[in-house]
């Protein structure tokens, strides 16, 4: 019976000190924050997975901000912590957790998916802290207009409202519209349906495919028969790549518009000459020609090695806005109230252009119409024809 | 009769016995580990034991009556969105009332899809609980007005208790261990029942309990309902400790972790799984905060369980266990 | 109201999209059928047949140079798995080989985003199979022709070799009874070796194929390996002749299906299955040799 106790026992130890040597090898130490202590921004983005690379784009932005401020702060060292989110508001919501609980940050930045945004919004406003949205568009994450929430990209209605009406301006009244059939598919839709029909255009016809579609011939197929002067379309990522590369192979000759992600920085490089002559909005062109966009591309280029995209522009002018105001509270991170209000008058120089924040946190900004060329070096990349300025979210 | 219940004992004797203990001390420490603790490390030992309590219900599944489902997330994920839904869209947050729905909820989902599944057996059982439970998942992820759809179920309270009781992250962390204590006690019970031994005798040889005269499909259909049942508390867990139900909570990959928990902790024992639960955790989530290559770790891992650890961690108890008895008891 | 011209053209990318899902889910249905093992990192060698094939065609400059090398270099990664890793455990366990298979498929994953990154790559498509034709009025891309063909071919192919030649009959056999055949002399483990790289030679062959139209990036492997797991267990495990017929089916309905019904068009796939097993729970076509 002792025998077998001892064998027990250590059997028991074993396997305790198994379980338990697992769960501490997970726990790291948490820092404390004040005068002197690290600045610890948490920032959550996609890491792994499709989205892999914007979350690269935004991260590289954010660290060539801090470098250029000598990793200094307000007289305080920054840290930025990351934590991988995928596209996945489950793990996005874990992941701002663990920032908020074992990293103890004082601000989270980042949520390119917006079902990732709206998911951190909800813990992060419990705590009340700072949150800068630095890609997702889901209308709601600003129009709920929670005051520890900042966007410093653009609003779902942003990137599509202003293409409907502009469209018509230009003389195309008749669109056949599709959009990949989740979340900011619908958003992108009915903003552009919205400025479209409210300035005279018609809808010829519509088709939802699901979110990654891998073979989008039936879709095709059915815009192909409605023989559209233009489509307006709406897909990201992967998807992105598959639809404008087998509209070309379909040969539909109907003009293509979209919202810019539908052809950006991230889906050029596969989607190669099959992107040619798709015209997009959005809040950033690669060719503006302001100072803050050149210094910009200088220094992300030389630090980098390629060019910027649109979630460099965005990271950079998130990293910008905490950077500023927390010069701004003389690095006092504690009151967060104080250092949301000193958020709120930050003012930017991005390399998009002018850019101000409304009351609900989300940025006026121009919205730039681009057209993908060939460049005179052989690149594709886009090229703005043309300004819609001031464009403001109806916040509502 | 007799016969069938024997391999189970002369294999389940001393790893019940030992295991029981095992699980007893874990209780413990986990009883007392909050005094000590960071608050982050209380939330990944809740995240922990509601998974515990999912890989579970499927070990008691895979191990007992030998059924593979690759369906599971949908009692786990059904569970969780009942609870969800009745906290978010009806505003009531009470502990039973969510905790029932939940239960009610994936028992419903469980009779369904165990009565239409159960006549398949081996891959294409596996098969047909994927393709039903996948149906879930569509209905979950398009039914947008009551589920959120692809942006999820956000702001999902901590439960509360009549209006005199609200839980935070302590005493929810006595709730889920008090659960995940429970469970694995009732489904130890179950399986040191006669129901439990005639589900481990139609396991290993279900043609010869047929013979005998039981009516195997309905004793595995019960043990498939109550396998369901207790993966939907668990989601009922998941989704108060989250304050989110998102689609992947009802998709088939959730489906497959559990099944490599269970395999990985061993299957045909109770406490192998939830250690499973605790090892994927740390491999999958856990070390992802400190490598980039963790994927790739852990799939490694997988492999030299496989070469070097037959019968998973539960395996590697057992011999060595055996082996001290082998040196100390003769 | 449906016109003729869109019926054809559904039913023509159907078949193509079904040919292509068929070379995929062959060789894991000649996997199952021969060595009881469930592959699950069968979709993995199909995601690498697409990146290695799209380094290739960079650098050989000649597409149909770069797939015959991208086929080789997958087949022999294929012989190396399968002697170093999948020989041991032939009499193990579905579970062992669940897990095995698995942490294969999460290395090969983690593996490619190591070495090619997550952004979405594509293989341009010589200039030959580029743009559209028309056949009795509907539109259809060249290159889709091409896969529709090449599908054909190889099934064809593959077929007579089953059931018309010696080596056929031998694999039969191991089908249908792997100890007997073993008693009879047959070398076993070269056989296996043999249809392992050859299913996973098909699979890369399928990825090259399929880079132009999907394009390539990790997490694809799961994607396909999902629906090739689909097809191989509603034609029946092992069942060649179900797997092409499932293929040709789930590409036809998928097409109409998208096309006509697209919100339900994710429900499609998964009531099929459960339909035919519910209805044949062995599958549609039992193993033709068991």
């Amino acid at each position: 019976m002792g025998v077998e106790g001892i064998g027990r026992g250590f059997f028991l130890r074993v396997l305790l000190v198994g379980v338990l040597g697992l769960l501490v090898a997970g726990c790291a130490g948490a820092g404390e924050s004040g005068e002197g202590e690290p600045v610890r921004i948490g920032v959550i983005l996609p890491y792994s997975g499709v989205y892999a690379q914007l979350g690269e784009d935004i991260t590289d932005a954010m660290e060539l901000y801090f470098e250029r401020e000598g990793n200094e702060i307000a007289g305080r060292p920054v840290e930025l912590i990351t934590e991988d989110t995928e596209a996945d508001p489950q793990v996005g919501v874990q992941a701002a957790r663990t920032l908020i609980e074992r990293e103890q940050v004082d601000v989270l930045a980042g949520a390119v998916s917006t079902a990732v945004a709206y998911g951190v919004i909800d813990i992060t406003r419990r705590d009340n802290i700072p949150f800068v949205i630095a890609n997702a568009t889901g209308n709601d994450a600003t129009r709920q207009g929670a005051r520890n929430v900042f966007r410093v990209s653009a609003s779902s209605w942003q990137v599509s409202y202003p293409m409907g009406e502009y469209l018509v301006e230009q003389g195309v009244d008749e669109i056949f519209l599709s959009s990949a059939d989740y979340a900011a598919g619908q958003e992108m839709s009915s903003g552009f349906r919205e400025g479209f029909l409210e300035a005279g255009g018609t809808i010829v016809g519509e088709v939802h495919p699901p979110l990654e579609t891998s073979d989008y011939s039936s879709y095709l197929t059915r815009i192909r028969q409605a023989d559209p002067p233009g489509v307006f379309s709406f897909y990201a990522g992967s998807d992105a790549v598959r639809f404008v590369q087998q509209y070309r192979e379909f040969g539909i000759e109907a003009q293509l518009y979209g919202p810019g992600y539908i052809v950006d920085e991230d889906t050029l490089p596969a989607q190669g000459e099959a992107a040619i002559g798709v015209r997009t909005i959005l809040h950033y062109s690669p060719d503006l020609d302001n100072p803050e966009n050149q210094e910009f591309k200088a220094a992300y280029e030389e630090a980098y090695d390629r060019d910027p995209t649109v979630y460099a522009v965005q990271g950079w002018d998130a990293a910008w806005l905490i950077g500023e105001a927390i010069k701004a509270t003389d690095g006092n991170t504690e009151d967060r109230d104080a250092l949301i209000e000193a958020m709120e008058n930050v003012e930017f120089r991005s390399p998009r252009g002018p850019m101000e924040l409304d009351e609900n946190h989300n940025p006026i900004q121009n919205i730039y119409v681009r057209e993908v060329r060939q460049l005179d070096d052989g690149t594709i990349d886009n090229v703005m024809i043309d300004t819609i300025e001031r464009v403001q979210d109806p916040g509502e | 009769m007799v016969e069938a219940t024997k391999p189970g004992e002369k294999a389940g004797r001393f790893p019940v016995r030992a295991g029981t203990l095992a699980v007893l001390g874990a209780l413990g420490a986990l009883a007392v580990y909050p005094f000590f603790g960071t608050t982050y490390m209380i939330g990944v030992l809740t995240e922990i034991m509601i998974l515990a309590i999912f890989a579970l219900s499927l070990g008691f599944l895979m191990g007992y009556p030998k059924l593979i489902s690759l369906g599971h997330a949908a009692f786990f994920g059904g569970g969780a969105y009942a609870a969800g839904i009745v906290a978010v869209r009806l505003e009531a947050a009470n502990l039973f009332l969510t905790l029932v729905c939940a239960l009610v909820f994936a028992t419903l989902l469980a009779v369904l899809i165990g009565v239409l599944s159960l006549r398949n057996t081996g891959i294409y059982f596996l098969m047909i609980t994927l393709a039903l439970a996948q149906l879930v998942y569509v209905v979950a992820e398009q039914w947008t007005w009551l589920t959120g759809g692809t942006d999820g179920l956000v702001g999902i309270p901590y439960p509360e208790l009549f209006g005199f009781f609200s839980f935070d992250r302590f005493s929810f962390y006595y709730l889920v261990l008090l659960l995940a204590g429970g469970a694995y006690f009732l489904l130890r019970l179950v399986t040191r029942s006669p129901f439990g031994h005639v589900l481990l005798g139609i396991g290993s040889n279900e043609r010869r309990m047929r013979a005998i005269g039981y009516g195997t499909r309905v004793y595995k259909l019960a043990a498939f309902v109550l396998s369901g049942a207790v993966a939907g508390v668990a989601g009922a867990l998941w989704a108060h400790y989250n304050g989110i139900v998102a689609p992947v909570d009802v998709n088939w990959p959730l489906s497959a972790t559990a099944l490599i928990m269970v395999i990985v902790g061993g299957a045909g024992t109770l406490v192998g799984p939830m250690l499973g639960a605790a090892v994927v955790w740390f491999l999958d989530t856990g070390l992802s905060s400190y490598t980039e290559r963790s994927t790739m770790i852990m799939g490694a891992v997988f492999i030299l369980f496989v070469f070097f650890a037959r019968g998973g961690i539960a395996g590697i108890a057992r011999s060595l266990w055996e082996r001290f008895y082998a040196r100390t008891g003769t | 109201m449906i016109s003729f011209e869109a019926l054809l053209t559904h039913l023509l990318n159907g078949l193509a999209y079904g040919l292509l899902l068929f070379l995929l889910a062959a060789g894991l249905s000649l996997i199952f059928g021969m060595m009881d093992v469930i592959n699950l990192s069968h979709g993995s060698f199909f995601m690498i047949g697409g990146f290695i094939g799209i380094g290739l065609v960079g650098v050989l400059e000649s597409f149909w140079l770069a797939l015959l090398a991208t086929v080789l270099i997958v087949a022999l990664l294929g012989l190396v798995v399968e002697v170093a890793l999948l020989r041991p455990l032939y009499y193990r366990s579905h579970l062992d080989q669940i897990l095995l298979t698995f942490g294969l498929a999460l290395i090969l994953e983690d593996g490619a985003e190591w070495i090619w990154g997550t952004r979405i790559q594509s293989l341009r498509v010589p200039e030959a199979l580029t743009g559209s034709v028309e056949i009795f009025g509907a539109v259809v891309p060249v290159y889709r022709l091409a896969v529709l063909a090449a599908g054909v071919l190889l099934g064809a192919a593959l077929w007579y070799v089953l059931e018309r030649t010696r080596l056929g009959s031998i694999i039969r056999a191991g089908v249908a009874d792997r100890e007997m055949t073993a008693a009879l002399g047959f070398n076993i483990p070269v056989i296996f070796a043999g249809v392992f790289v050859f299913g996973v030679a098909l699979a890369a062959f399928a990825g090259f194929m399929a880079a132009p139209i999907l394009g390539v990036y990790p997490g694809l492997d799961f994607q396909v390996l999902i629906l090739a797991l689909i097809i191989v267990v509603i034609g029946g495990l092992g069942s060649l002749t179900g797997a092409f017929w499932v293929s040709l089916l789930i590409g036809v309905t998928q097409s109409f299906g998208q096309a006509y019904f697209p919100a339900a068009a994710a429900f499609i796939l998964y009531l099929i299955m459960a339909a035919v097993l519910l209805l044949r729970p062995e599958g549609l076509f039992k193993r033709r040799y068991a």
